[in-house]
């Protein structure tokens, strides 16, 4: 018989769906939150609406969808099983408790409480568990190569990232720190960002390629380059912050712009080479991302390079933020989602039937119309964001928050159809 | 009387879940063998991947479909990845179906 297969290693289909749950939720109160203060996005990004809205996008949506499609690939990919099927559970109540205590005390601006610094705590060890665990189950493997070293570099960015926030919710109950508190956010904000999301994504579009396009290389050299010019501009941006060097600064964005730049060659060189051509909506919501990565890391630098007043810096800052985290983050998640529950409910409800009768692909278990609005609905959204916060126009904004609510609720009939196929 | 020809007739009926080729056409089956002294029918396989993670499901319905064919007692199925699958190995049907 065949042994050693893979699938044996992937975890129960309830996990990853609580993970999936979880942050479908979290981005239906996001989209709700966006639209109830899309008239106000203005202004400085340290204030209590963009805060919250921020920490509840990426630990509300986009991290328990990440960590759920985590649980289910590394098994996969790294060919070892979880240590634990409990443990998750445990990180992701952790998660969603923290989270939940501090984006309420971001909204209503309770932060120099010492309550604020234990739901930090308390979602900091939510994501220490499932960072250590699926990192105990990564060493167990054989199998790294360039998408275990971008996965691992991508845990140690988010540990960082968790640390770092507790020890700003300390300062700011207790105030401590030598180092300017808002250049240490703009570290916690890119070590999360583009350290975790930025090298993860990275790492595991590789694979996801493989297996989705029948994408296949022989030559990973662009890869490798991206993965060290981006540890490096993370490297190079944590210490111009900290040592306020406008050098460090310039060589921080020369190291990223090659880092996205090598990554963007290395998918344009898998993408020409599949086998499968047709390329599905999912992936437009990919290639929609890694415009929005493009767009970011543009305005990550204008920021840097460009003189401007303080006006249209803040505005800037917005627009920054839109672009990485719904933009880029969100929309390769949204992507993803699309190919990765279809496939575990083929997996297994369809899976047993295949052989003995004509079962649909993965791909027909949700028709194309529902995929292309969403894609409608959220790339207007995002792109009406922009030109509001960029304007300073409440109208687009609210245009774009009414959008962005509407694309939640596609996103939420299309999984719900997705889950509820049956052979 | 079963013959070799029998069982690639009937491996044309797993397909691959993501693309909805069946496995023949994309290439997955190396080899395929009846043994009528054993009533076994012997299949080398492989997937795109090491990491497939379909590999399980694919493996079952190979099993599941081939024990259907009339005369077929066991099946005896290896999955190798010597050689290592490739986009070479996907038949002209396959490729018109894939837009290659």
């Amino acid at each position: 018989m065949a042994a050693g297969l893979v699938a044996r290693y992937a975890p129960p289909f309830r996990l990853v769906g609580a993970h999936f749950a979880t942050g479908i939720a979290g981005l239906l109160v996001f989209a709700a939150a966006l639209l109830a203060s899309a008239r106000g996005l203005e202004g400085h990004f340290f204030q209590a609406r963009v805060l919250a809205l921020t920490h509840l996008c990426v630990l509300g949506w986009l991290m328990p969808i990440t960590l759920g499609a985590l649980h289910q690939l590394v098994p996969v990919v790294f060919e070892r099983p979880l240590l634990s099927t409990r443990l998750p559970y445990l990180g992701l109540a952790c998660l969603v408790a923290g989270a939940a205590g501090m984006i309420w005390q971001f909204w209503h601006w309770g932060v120099y409480q010492e309550s604020f610094v234990w739901y930090a705590g308390l979602a900091a060890a939510g994501l220490a568990i499932d960072v250590l665990h699926l990192s105990a189950t990564i060493a167990r493997s054989r199998r790294h190569g360039l998408t275990g070293a971008n996965v691992l570099a991508s845990f140690a960015w988010l540990l960082a990232a968790a640390i770092l926030g507790v020890v700003l919710a300390w300062n700011l109950w207790h105030p401590f720190l030598a180092a300017d508190h808002l250049q240490l956010l703009r570290v916690h904000a890119h070590a999360a960002a583009l350290g975790f999301f930025g090298l993860l994504i990275m790492g595991v579009a590789y694979r996801l390629l493989e297996m989705f396009l029948l994408a296949y290389v022989d030559a990973w050299r662009p890869g490798w380059i991206a993965l060290v010019a981006t540890n490096a501009a993370l490297g190079l941006l944590v210490a111009s912050f900290l040592l306020g060097s406008r050098l460090f600064h310039l060589a921080a964005i020369g190291a990223g712009a090659v880092g996205i730049a090598a990554f963007l060659v290395q998918i344009r060189r898998m993408v020409r080479a599949r086998a499968r051509r047709a390329l599905d909506q999912a992936f437009r919501h990919t290639q929609m991302s890694l415009l929005y990565l493009a767009l970011a890391a543009l305005t990550g630098a204008a920021l840097v390079l460009v003189p401007m007043s303080a006006g249209v810096r803040d505005r800037l800052v917005l627009v920054y933020g839109v672009l990485a985290l719904p933009g880029f983050i969100g929309s390769i998640v949204i992507g993803q989602l699309h190919k990765i529950l279809p496939f575990l409910v083929w997996f297994h409800r369809f899976g047993p039937y295949v052989g003995l009768k004509k079962v649909p692909t993965a791909g027909e278990l949700l028709p194309a119309p529902p995929q292309r609005l969403l894609l409608l609905l959220l790339h207007g959204a995002i792109a009406l964001l922009v030109a509001g916060v960029l304007a300073d126009a409440a109208p687009l904004r609210l245009a774009g928050s009414a959008l962005f609510a509407a694309a939640a609720l596609v996103l939420t009939y299309n999984l719900g159809v997705i889950a509820t196929r049956r052979p | 009387m079963t013959t070799h020809e029998d069982l690639w007739s009937a491996l044309h009926d797993v397909p691959d879940p993501e693309t909805g080729l069946d496995i023949v056409d994309l290439g997955l089956v190396y080899e395929a063998t009846f043994q009528p002294d054993r009533a076994t029918a012997r299949i080398v396989a492989t997937f795109t991947t090491p990491a497939c993670p379909a590999g399980e499901v694919i493996a079952d319905a190979i099993v599941r479909r081939l024990e259907q064919v009339p005369g077929v007692v066991t099946v005896d199925l290896e999955i190798t990845f010597e050689p290592r699958w490739s986009p070479a190995r996907i038949s002209p049907a396959g490729r018109a179906h894939l837009g290659m």
